[in-house]
């Protein structure tokens, strides 16, 4: 079967078995064998997709073809990164990133100064004063839409995930779970200590690890554990001593004093009236000396002294492990599941000499030959926020917001709902036969709601050009715009990055 | 709480309507390579030949976030109790629901206090294993995989399909319902589970060329998660032909609902995911290994209304369900067991909560149990250095006798070693 004649005898190709039988080689050659056809943005006619799609034949283990990297081109490279760091790409905005080049993009998403968010609609406050989480959960998702710097979005998302917080403990009566939206892109690139410390303070954290109601005498240890386990150090580089040691040098902090407080009558038949606080401008927690312990030198991670907050961060830091922690993580969040040690050690090491400068550690991460390596391609999957996202700005349909805000819960990710203090899971978990069925649900839906698209050519372009057998055969077969749309969309490759 | 509503209320317009047009050659792709399973058949139990043929189910709830034993199965005469926990200790005895002199239930366990009375509650006191992890994280991992050395990465129950069932074609063999991602007890490379959240979104909308068509994107997928995609997807549409002929017939015969106006929230999850397990289980769609999870045990604050919501929420959800399973002729057929990663400390915090601990009762329900209290209570004079409860009982003995004695299934080979027998199965399926 010539591949590139129609596939109008629908049994025959069935029974055909494999496609395509032509030498990767040459599929190869017409994509990316001058450097040109997928830098060639929108330039490309589209007249058949097997002049575009390389074909995955390199073989994995099991007998499973692997997907042929095009990371050798420069454009595709540009589209790897932005598909990683950002929320999605217009065909503009890749054909602009490719002109610039990797190196350019890298400093440009690193150094222009982040966007700040538009301030909260009216509707997302309700007559209490309190916060609507579906309004709060949307004026993110438009905020990743529009924003002009969506890698601090990407970075935010991604401590949201790290240093997290759920709004069913925190409550929505307070502000504090949008404060701590602010606080993440406010310090989206800062340096860990400074982070630390924060964190420690952060009126939300306060209230969903409870250290705001941990005294010296009588600690409460979620605190001191996450912090130890989740947020900076990783299982085996602590021990229970140090958990208990933290909960009392730790103790002491409480909520934010509020501005002033606020009679509510929550329930006018039986009267009954409530105090609620009312802050005029974002706060971190009050300490209050007489909660915090009083007990003299406690010995911490191996040193006996007199600990307070910065003597336990600065402790922790002086752990080669924290930089290590971090570097593992955004590693398998930005470059691939499977992690090299020592690729970890190096760009930790890194971390570690820049005084843990997250804005460092992420341009090592970036340049590093492991980012663009062959095995990093589509060696990550996108989480449901990231998807969802680039389809709507693949589409060009950020009227369709909230779509991806009522679709969340069915995918698993929740913005302001982590399922639990660990965060988000994050790669193989995002497959279930749950979850492709709610992606594929998502897809349909938007494209129900939109009477034009986008031309139907672009959409491969959103693959690289590269994608499987199935998914090839299928595009060429898609009558309209919409079905073309609809297969790129929902694809497997899609779902990558 | 974010409403799961939306896609199937807004408008579709002109795309839905005339269903998205893919040509011929999607069709023939679809048909060639993706034959949707005959549904009928999803409702045979699938034993392998060298493994178990037996009927029986088993129902896993997780009590995430580390239960509190000692406000679940309440030691009623220990004055020990009262000094560690000046703020919890009072009311749970004063309230607690009397099994014997020495322990009494969780007052909201009403339900399950009825099944004990009527001999169809076994409680395992001291469960847990050597050297506990404080960590959820770690600790539920060697609950789910059955291995506190951490070398195992497969889930105990995921190893129990592939060694003993068919899951292959036969999808819904293990499913965890009520949750977007598998569980790591049903995990196992070996094995095909599914996943489903809300039986009322687990399907495709729009026209059925929508399901043939990624039927056949999700075919020979290239890369390291092409096995992944493939087999979730296969997975999906096979159980979602499996459903489709099972909505029909299934007629809830029990009240599902919250009775109880609850401290913090009015929607229990349970009660929604076990119903969705008794709909697969009443209508013989082939589930065998059935997981669904109960948050919110992680009570480091506050934890005396925050506890007695989440037992109000377990029994009324469990009561709900052996009713519904009762009332459709189930009931001898299923075991309902809860786990949970740990226990919490004896001694209470500042915050009027307790934090993480160690060994805590474990309770196990249903027609096939012999009723009683078995294991061995730890007491609170003897605590360990971290001034949590010692362990009495591996948590294995209790997976062996379910395995062993509800299954059918050759625990050794399951769970590598034999470990101390707890016989609380009234009728062992086999001499293991």
């Amino acid at each position: 079967m010539s591949i590139a004649g129609p596939l109008d005898t629908p049994s025959q190709q069935a029974a055909a078995g494999p496609r395509l039988p032509v030498s990767r080689r040459t599929v190869l050659g017409a994509a990316v064998g001058g450097g040109a056809g997928i830098a060639a943005f929108r330039i490309m006619v589209y007249p058949r997709i097997e002049e575009l799609v390389q074909v995955g034949t390199a073989a994995l283990a099991g007998g499973r073809g692997d997907w042929i990297s095009p990371l050798g081109s420069e454009s595709a490279r540009v589209a790897h990164l932005l598909r990683r760091t950002t929320f999605g790409a217009t065909l503009d905005d890749l054909e602009r990133a490719a002109s610039d080049g990797f190196s350019k993009t890298v400093d440009r998403l690193l150094e222009t100064r982040p966007a700040a968010p538009p301030p909260l609609p009216a509707a997302a406050v309700t007559p209490n004063g309190g916060l609507n989480i579906g309004q709060l959960q949307l004026w993110w998702v438009d905020h990743m839409l529009s924003s002009p710097t969506p890698f601090i979005e990407r970075m935010t998302l991604f401590w949201h995930g790290h240093f997290t917080s759920d709004y069913r403990k925190v409550g929505l009566q307070t502000p504090y779970i949008y404060w701590q939206n602010l606080t993440w892109r406010d310090m989206a690139l800062a340096d860990m200590r400074s982070m630390l410390m924060r964190v420690t303070t952060d009126p939300a954290m306060l209230r969903y690890l409870d250290l705001g109601t941990s005294t010296g005498q009588n600690p409460n240890e979620n605190y001191s554990r996450e912090l130890l386990e989740l947020f900076a150090l990783g299982v085996g580089h602590y021990g229970e001593d140090d958990v208990r040691a933290a909960a009392r040098a730790l103790a002491g902090w409480t909520e934010p004093r509020p501005t002033r407080t606020l009679d509510v009558t929550v329930d006018a038949k039986n009267n009954v009236v409530r105090k609620y606080a009312v802050y005029d401008e974002p706060a971190t927690g009050t300490f209050v000396a007489n909660r915090a312990y009083r007990g003299g030198q406690l010995t911490f991670l191996g040193r006996k002294d007199t600990y307070d907050t910065e003597r336990v961060v600065d402790r922790i830091l002086a752990q080669p492990a924290a930089a290590d922690f971090i570097a593992r993580k955004v590693v398998q969040h930005f470059v691939a599941a499977r992690v090299d040690d020592s690729y970890v050690k190096r760009l930790g090491s890194k971390f570690r000499s820049s005084k843990y400068d997250v804005k460092t550690l992420m341009r090592e991460v970036l340049v590093s030959p492991e980012f663009v390596a062959d095995h990093s391609y589509r060696a990550l999957v996108k989480s449901p926020t990231e998807f969802m996202v680039q389809t709507l700005k693949a589409l060009q349909a950020p009227q369709l917001s909230r779509l991806a805000q009522l679709s969340a819960p069915g995918m698993g990710q929740v913005l302001f709902d982590p399922p639990d203090v660990g965060g988000w899971p994050n790669n193989e978990a995002w497959i279930s036969s749950n979850s492709v069925v709610a992606r594929v649900n998502f897809v349909t839906a938007v494209l129900s709601q939109l009477k034009t698209v986008p031309p139907g050519t672009d959409a491969p372009h959103h693959l690289d050009g590269v994608v499987g057998q199935q998914t090839a055969g299928l595009l060429n077969t898609a009558a309209d715009d919409h079905a073309r749309w609809f297969l790129a969309l929902a694809s497997p490759e899609f779902q990558l990055k | 709480m974010t409403e799961e509503i939306g896609i199937n209320q807004l408008k579709r317009r002109d795309f839905l309507r005339a269903g998205l047009v893919f040509g011929a050659g999607a069709a023939g792709l679809a048909a060639g390579y993706a034959a949707v399973p005959d549904a009928f058949a999803r409702a045979v139990y699938a034993a392998k030949t060298s493994g178990v043929a037996n009927d029986r189910l088993l129902v896993m709830i997780q009590l995430a976030g580390g239960n509190d034993g000692l406000r679940t199965v309440i030691p009623l005469q220990d004055p020990r109790l009262h000094d560690l926990r000046p703020k919890l200790a009072a009311l749970s005895v004063g309230q607690a629901l009397p099994l014997n002199d020495e322990f009494g239930l969780n007052q909201n366990l009403k339900s399950i206090k009825a099944l004990w009375d009527q001999g169809k509650v076994a409680i395992v006191e001291g469960i847990g294993y050597p050297s506990p992890s404080f960590s959820h994280f770690e600790s539920i991992r060697i609950w789910e995989t059955g291995d506190p050395t951490r070398r195992q990465v497969d889930g105990w129950l995921g190893r129990t399909l592939a060694q003993n069932y068919d899951s292959f074609g036969h999808p819904l063999t293990g499913c965890a319902c009520g949750t977007t991602d598998a569980p790591g007890a049903l995990r196992d490379l070996q094995a095909t589970l599914t996943v489903i959240n809300n039986q009322k979104a687990f399907g495709f909308t729009g026209s059925g060329e929508i399901e043939a068509a990624v039927g056949a994107l999700y075919k020979a997928t290239p890369g390291i998660y092409g096995a992944l995609f493939d087999t979730a997807m296969a997975t999906a549409r096979d159980s979602i032909a499996t459903l489709r002929t099972s909505q029909a017939s299934y007629q809830a015969m029990a009240d599902y609902t919250d009775s109880q106006r609850l401290v913090y929230s009015s929607k229990n999850q349970l009660a929604a995911a076990l119903q969705l397990a008794s709909e697969l289980i009443v209508t013989g769609t082939g589930v065998k290994l059935l997981h669904v999870t109960l948050g919110g045990f992680d009570t480091h604050y506050t934890e005396l209304s925050r506890h007695d919501d989440r037992m109000a929420y377990l029994d009324s959800a469990v009561g709900a369900f052996y009713n519904d399973l009762s009332a459709h002729g189930m009931a001898d057929k299923v075991l309902i067991a809860t786990w949970s990663e740990f226990g919490r400390r004896p001694k209470e915090n500042a915050s009027g909560g307790t934090d993480h601990g160690a060994a805590a009762p474990l309770i196990l329900i249903g027609n096939p149990i012999k009723g009683g209290l078995y294991g061995q209570s730890p007491g609170l004079t003897d605590l360990d250095s971290t001034g949590n409860l010692k362990y009495q009982v591996d948590f294995r003995s209790v997976y062996q006798e379910i395995l062993g004695g509800h299954l059918g299934a050759d625990p050794k080979e399951i769970l590598g070693a034999a470990f101390d027998k707890l016989a609380f199965i009234k009728d062992p399926a086999g001499s293991f």
